[in-house]
């Protein structure tokens, strides 16, 4: 790349109106026209390895959950995946549905939060107010079964919290929740597909390609909106039982990473609804368990952003050598490639596009090479 | 000579008070109705926020010429003013000043003023945030680093060169109709002919100045000056208290000014208090930014890959309206 | 009631800033502004990105080192006469990152807001909720208006 012709460069600061969470963006520009990003992140660093370490497992685990305000059930999901694993619980049918539940209607609502978001930096008010309002059903169903909007705590070791027990009343809240989402997402995505002003904006716009998608690790949507067809939930053991598509795009640009994004919505809907109509009798936690120490145990699981990895070893009841490696740290690097040859206004909604939750990555990283 | 001056006065604060209300509409009735919730108060966003900014506490803002910086909007205002004092048809007799010609200068001057607010301001905002950017191993340690706020002023450069074309052009329109550039000459014209409105150049004439209204007022979707999405404010991010409240006054003012002169070129009906005339200016200046607010609620942000084809088709609108006026 | 706390009273710009932690608040209290269910707008309360047009700064989060001489900057840039309110619980005390009292403590918390800026409301919850940062703000106006 001919670095004599960067004319000047532009910083977006930690706190700026198109950003959600803070981060520091330095986009090196000539004549409007971006030639190198370098993002930052780091600004959000609170050292949660390391308060986590020697903490009582219950307690290590409710931590997990603060790390991110929109993706925090499936955190906490793969936390308390890790103990099981390493403690060699078995739980409940019911629990497991029950989790899934939680976890795909956090899938709708964090791809909704993204929508309204991307839209905002598009600059139309009027359809992020619209797509703010449809989520609000999804927080008050969430709020429903946890008991908070946001941070609702739902799997424990060895299934879930008794408050989260759904009885007839609450499974029928749930399908017409259901019900109403489906027909106003499907509303507003005939609405946005068919806008031509819309459309030009978002069309060729700031692609990443498939070959360096997959070198540079990118993970989730915004993998398979360059059409690589992977999702971990295909490997998960407790999605065996739901049947759902993987959604993917060919281009990589931002029109892709939108379109899949909604048409995830409603695969999620459909996982929901084969839960809720099949949900096994029985108990909803197995509390017959005991403490080990165990080995360093490792897990996946597919976060509304990507493959979220956690790791750490139990020993006498406490946490050992805690690893978390979350999505968005590819994803955002990937990002400074893809707004090369764009202008400023479509970078901004380049680094977007991949939904990035700089809280979720702000850990400490070593890079083996 | 006392019947002038009160019908210049008159005027003015007709068009003042009109105007404090003009924000508060558009945002009430228009966006808050799309967007399907209440909204605020119809007084609040045009009156009451210019009063409470000049209670503020004013500042020193930082930039390399402060004085100079804070007293932009003032320019601004100016402007504007003497657009709607030379509307008025009791100041027709001084030909020179009562011209299209001048009216595009005075024009001018206010997109002229962007481009100076945008390189006089260095806000915290930007490049003045305490963050350790070149620390050991960050890229290209060496490049000029400049503010957003001169992403703005380059903006308005090209705004100049030829976001003003759509405008310029539908104002020359009724001159070439009536023959001539003097704004009394074309009220004369409307009172024996009808209003220009009325023909086919009037129809296309009136299409293309509409829109030129909405690129001069940098409303969505020609609002790449002061866009949220990367330049946060553009070129008014240091101004606070009393500078501040000039701001928002002139925009509602430019808006009551605009539609003014709409109604004296195309419907030829000056805005004279001594006459019903008034009134219809006080309805098109309440119906054009009600007009305006509905198209912008449904648009995104235009970059320049999409201003470029949307001006040269308004440009060119205006220029098939220029020859069907020489019919 | 004079024009002035008249008109103080009827239009308010509030500066949102986050300073790190889950940003659940953040989004949060950018829901109670940008949905139509809760709107703030109707309560005369106007979003603003820029220090130098607003009155009330809504501060969420822990203060995290790097961000705290941001916060600092930003609080200097608000003309008088300001407001801050502290929204949720990493805000009022450090939340969980400073509190949960493992073997090893955080040295990345830079403390919670109060010791950074002078607070005037503190909101409390986790995530906090958008209608207790609406009656918040509402409930700390009168020291808006009588200022002087």
């Amino acid at each position: 790349m001919d670095k004599n012709v960067i004319e000047t460069e532009i910083t977006m600061g930690t706190v700026h109106s198109a950003a959600i969470e803070p981060y520091r963006v330095r986009l090196f520009v000539e004549d409007e026209i971006v030639k190198d990003a370098e993002i930052t992140v780091g600004v959000n660093h609170r050292g949660v390895e390391r308060i986590m370490e020697g903490l009582p497992v219950e307690k290590a685990n409710s931590l997990t959950e603060k790390i991110c305000g929109i993706c925090s059930g499936v955190h906490l999901w793969n936390s308390v995946l890790v103990a099981e694993k390493g403690l060699e619980i078995e739980i409940p049918e019911r629990a497991s549905y029950i989790r899934i539940i939680v976890a795909e209607l956090e899938r709708i609502h964090s791809h909704l939060l993204y929508l309204a978001h991307g839209n905002e930096v598009l600059g139309h008010e009027t359809f992020s107010m619209r797509l703010f309002y449809i989520r609000e059903t999804v927080m008050e169903l969430l709020r429903m079964i946890g008991g908070n909007r946001v941070q609702y705590g739902v799997p424990i070791i060895g299934g879930i919290r008794p408050r989260a027990e759904l009885d007839e009343m609450k499974i029928q809240k749930i399908r017409e929740g259901l019900d109403y989402l489906e027909e106003k997402i499907k509303e507003f995505a005939d609405r946005f597909t068919s806008d031509p002003m819309i459309m030009s904006r978002i069309t060729g716009v700031c692609p990443i390609k498939r070959e360096d998608a997959l070198r540079l690790a990118v993970t989730g949507p915004t993998l398979r909106a360059t059409g690589v067809e992977f999702d971990q939930r295909r490997k998960m053991e407790c999605y065996d039982p739901f049947e759902f598509d993987i959604i993917t795009q060919d281009d990589g640009d931002i029109k892709s990473n939108l379109l899949v994004r909604v048409f995830e919505i409603f695969e999620s809907i459909k996982i929901i609804r084969q839960a809720v109509e099949n949900l096994p009798n029985g108990a909803i936690v197995d509390r017959s368990w005991e403490m080990q120490d165990t080995d360093i145990i490792k897990s996946y699981v597919e976060a509304p952003r990507g493959t979220l990895y956690h790791s750490y070893a139990i020993e006498e009841g406490r946490v050992r050598n805690v690893v978390i490696r979350t999505p968005s740290i590819a994803n955002i690097g990937a990002m400074q490639y893809a707004v090369i040859g764009h202008h400023i206004t479509d970078a901004q909604l380049g680094i977007v596009q991949c939904d990035p939750c700089f809280t979720c990555t702000d850990r400490a990283i070593e890079i083996i090479k | 000579m006392l019947y002038l001056i009160i019908g210049i006065i008159g005027t003015i604060i007709i068009g003042f008070i009109v105007s404090l209300w003009l924000p508060g509409i558009e945002r009430k009735f228009v966006h808050a109705r799309i967007q399907q919730r209440i909204g605020p108060p119809i007084s609040s966003p045009g009156i009451m926020a210019p009063i409470k900014f000049f209670f503020k506490q004013s500042i020193r803002p930082y930039s390399p010429l402060p004085r100079l910086y804070n007293s932009l909007p003032l320019v601004g205002l100016l402007s504007a003013l003497l657009i709607l004092l030379f509307i008025i048809p009791e100041t027709y007799p001084i030909g020179a000043l009562a011209s299209i010609v001048a009216i595009v200068g005075f024009l001018k001057i206010e997109e002229i003023v962007y481009v100076f607010m945008g390189s006089l301001s260095k806000s915290v905002m930007s490049l003045r945030m305490p963050f350790p950017d070149l620390a050991k191993g960050a890229k290209h340690p060496n490049v000029q680093r400049s503010f957003l706020e001169d992403i703005s002023a380059m903006r308005a450069f090209r705004l100049i060169a030829f976001g003003s074309f759509p405008i310029y052009i539908a104002l020359f329109v009724p001159a070439i109709i009536s023959r001539s550039i003097f704004l009394g000459d074309i009220v004369a014209y409307q009172q024996v002919h009808g209003p220009i409105l009325f023909s086919a150049a009037g129809v296309l004439a009136a299409i293309v100045f509409f829109i030129g209204y909405m690129i001069l007022l940098n409303e969505y979707p020609f609002v790449i000056l002061k866009t949220k999405a990367d330049v946060i404010e553009g070129p008014y991010l240091e101004y606070a208290a009393k500078s501040r409240a000039f701001v928002y006054i002139t925009r509602g003012f430019l808006m009551f000014t605009l539609a003014a002169l709409f109604s004296v070129l195309f419907l030829g009906i000056p805005p004279n208090i001594f006459t019903w005339g008034i009134l219809v200016n006080v309805i098109i200046a309440v119906i054009f930014p009600i007009l305006m607010a509905s198209l912008s609620a449904f648009a995104p942000i235009f970059t320049f890959k999409q201003f470029y084809p949307v001006t040269l088709a308004t440009s060119i609108l205006g220029v098939v309206a220029l020859l069907a006026a020489f019919i | 009631m004079g024009v002035k706390s008249y008109a103080r009273a009827r239009a308010i710009h509030a500066m949102l800033v986050y300073t790190g932690g889950c940003n659940g608040c953040d989004i949060e209290i950018v829901n109670a502004v940008f949905s139509p269910k809760y709107d703030a707008e109707q309560y005369k309360i106007f979003l603003t990105w820029n220090p130098r047009e607003a009155d009330i700064l809504i501060v969420t989060g822990p203060v995290t080192q790097q961000n705290k001489k941001p916060l600092e900057e930003i609080y200097k840039a608000i003309p008088e006469p300001k407001l801050v309110i502290a929204a949720g619980a990493c805000a009022l005390m450090g939340g969980v990152y400073k509190n949960i009292h493992g073997d090893i403590p955080s040295e990345e918390i830079a403390g919670p807001v109060e010791e950074v800026i002078p607070v005037d409301a503190k909101v409390p919850g986790c995530a906090v909720r958008p209608e207790d940062v609406l009656a918040g703000a509402v409930s700390i106006l009168p020291k808006l208006l009588e200022a002087k």
